[in-house]
């Protein structure tokens, strides 16, 4: 065996890791061979010293890692974990969660007609929700009962008694009729008036005594223009009539209550009207204490309508939007 | 878990760097827990995790990144001091830090087999099933490593 050969097993000599028959010839070299023998020697001491090194330990928290990262939690665990937040955090949560939803839920009532209007239908006297709303219309826009007044003086008596049934007791005294001649229509851009129908010019003084109606004065003074009836509904809103606007549902361009002393017969009234205007019946259902028709009129013919509307009831509008289209979406409600 | 600081042992004399040695130990971890279905019983389990170990640490000395370090002397020297601040888990003397050297200088097929045999304690059996050498393969390399880190430790010597 030669030096090369057996230092080639010294290693596996010191692990007597050497078949029998290798060890010994590797033993008969070792004997004869000093160099060899040193050799070994160092190849001990080395391994000796590689075992002295320290073992290592693994860093504080490994275990925790590696069973966190080997073992993901079961899903309920984690589920459970998610819902069952302790009662400190999940209860000012649970608050907060349930206020918003109140204020989102006032937000879109106030922002949605829809819904108002919903609700005031829903109501068991539709008068009574609808009283601020209306009150509103009306004071913002004091003409729209002044037509009746001022359009038929020879039906006068007869308008005067609708005029004076209680859904419309917080209109202007019928003596009252509100505003002087041109500019009698000009409040009232609202709902096609009569201008030609100019009220007693006496009534000139009395309107502003309501308070409101000082206030849509200015825009009647500030606007003496003609008063065409065609041109009438399509005018730019002054303020009130905005306001009212603002108001109008989105689906409906003008929004109305007809007073009527018999439901039935109004309605076959307004089905002719509408027919002979030109318009259509989108839509009509029957409430407990009204009926309520929703019509497509022509814009030209608006005016013609809404005059001819006084025959069948005294009316009152509760909001109409500024600016109103070709086809008018009107919904009546008579009662 | 008695383990845990065998396979970080191992892999830190591998990759001479502790947050490196603690990502692969925790992967060797979870994958022995994810294949524990396949693990035989003809092995030991320490076996069976110094092989997972072993492949994983082998594995990314040879990814590119590595490789790159290890071009050149320079950069293995470096990787073996731990420049700028070798690992304080590893220099706790000088004779610590020239056998933490010596053994990171080694190439990687040889230090494996020399840190499984006399740092670890197999026997030449086992580490031909974890490396999955020939019997003769795993004696050959085991007495090349020795015979280097003989030489590199001269100093140390009596």
């Amino acid at each position: 065996m030669t030096c090369h050969e057996a230092r080639e097993g010294l290693s596996a000599y010191l692990d007597e890791a050497l078949a029998p028959e290798e060890r010994a010839r590797v033993e008969a070299h070792l004997a004869s061979c000093a160099e060899c023998q040193r050799e070994l020697a160092r190849l001990r001491q080395t391994v000796a010293l590689l075992q002295r090194v320290q073992p290592v330990r693994a860093p504080v928290g490994f275990v925790d890692r590696v069973v966190a990262a080997a073992r993901p939690r079961p899903w309920y665990r984690r589920v459970a974990d998610a819902v069952l937040l302790p009662l400190a955090v999940k209860l000012p949560l649970q608050l907060t969660a349930a206020v918003m939803v109140g204020l989102l839920a006032v937000y879109l009532f106030e922002r949605t007609p829809e819904l108002q209007r919903a609700a005031r239908q829903e109501a068991p006297r539709p008068e009574a929700p609808a009283e601020s709303f209306a009150d509103k219309v009306t004071r913002s826009a004091p003409a729209v009962q002044a037509p009746p007044e001022a359009s038929s003086p020879a039906r006068t008596g007869d308008e005067r008694e609708r005029h004076d049934t209680p859904g419309l007791r917080d209109t202007t005294p019928p003596a009252a009729a509100p505003a002087p001649a041109p500019p009698a229509a000009a409040p009232a851009p609202v709902l096609a008036p009569r201008p030609e129908t100019g009220p007693a010019p006496e009534a000139k003084t009395e309107a502003p005594s309501e308070s409101v109606g000082a206030t849509a004065r200015p825009e009647t003074e500030s606007r003496p223009r003609a008063l065409e009836r065609g041109a009438e509904p399509a005018r730019p809103a002054p303020a009130s009539p905005r306001l009212a606007a603002k108001r109008a549902p989105p689906s409906a361009d003008v929004v109305a209550r007809v007073a009527v002393k018999d439901r039935d017969a109004a309605e076959r009234e307004l089905a002719a009207l509408i027919a002979r205007v030109g318009g259509s019946v989108a839509q009509r259902r029957s409430e407990e204490d009204a009926t309520v028709v929703e019509a497509l009129i022509p814009q030209p013919r608006y005016a013609e309508f809404s005059e001819s509307l006084t025959r069948i009831g005294s009316w009152r509008v509760e909001a109409e939007r500024p600016d109103l289209p070709a086809q008018i979406r009107v919904i009546l409600r008579l009662q | 878990m008695t383990y845990q600081h065998r396979v970080f042992g191992v892999a830190l004399r591998m990759l001479g760097n502790a947050a490196e040695a603690q990502e692969v130990a925790q992967e060797a971890f979870v994958r022995a827990h994810r294949g524990l279905g396949d693990f035989r019983g003809d092995a030991k389990l320490s076996t069976w995790l110094y092989a997972i170990t072993s492949r994983l640490c082998l594995n990314r000395l040879a990814s590119g990144e590595r490789r790159l370090l290890r071009q050149g002397e320079d950069a293995l020297l470096r990787l073996a001091d731990g420049a700028p601040r070798p690992d304080a888990a590893l220099e706790r003397s000088e004779l610590e830090a020239a056998l933490q050297r010596a053994i990171a200088e080694l190439p990687e097929d040889r230090r494996i087999v020399v840190v499984l045999r006399d740092l670890e304690g197999l026997s030449y059996e086992e580490i031909a099933q974890v490396l999955e050498l020939e019997l003769g393969t795993v004696r050959s390399r085991l007495h090349r490593a020795r015979a280097d880190l003989k030489d590199k430790l001269e100093r140390f010597l009596p």
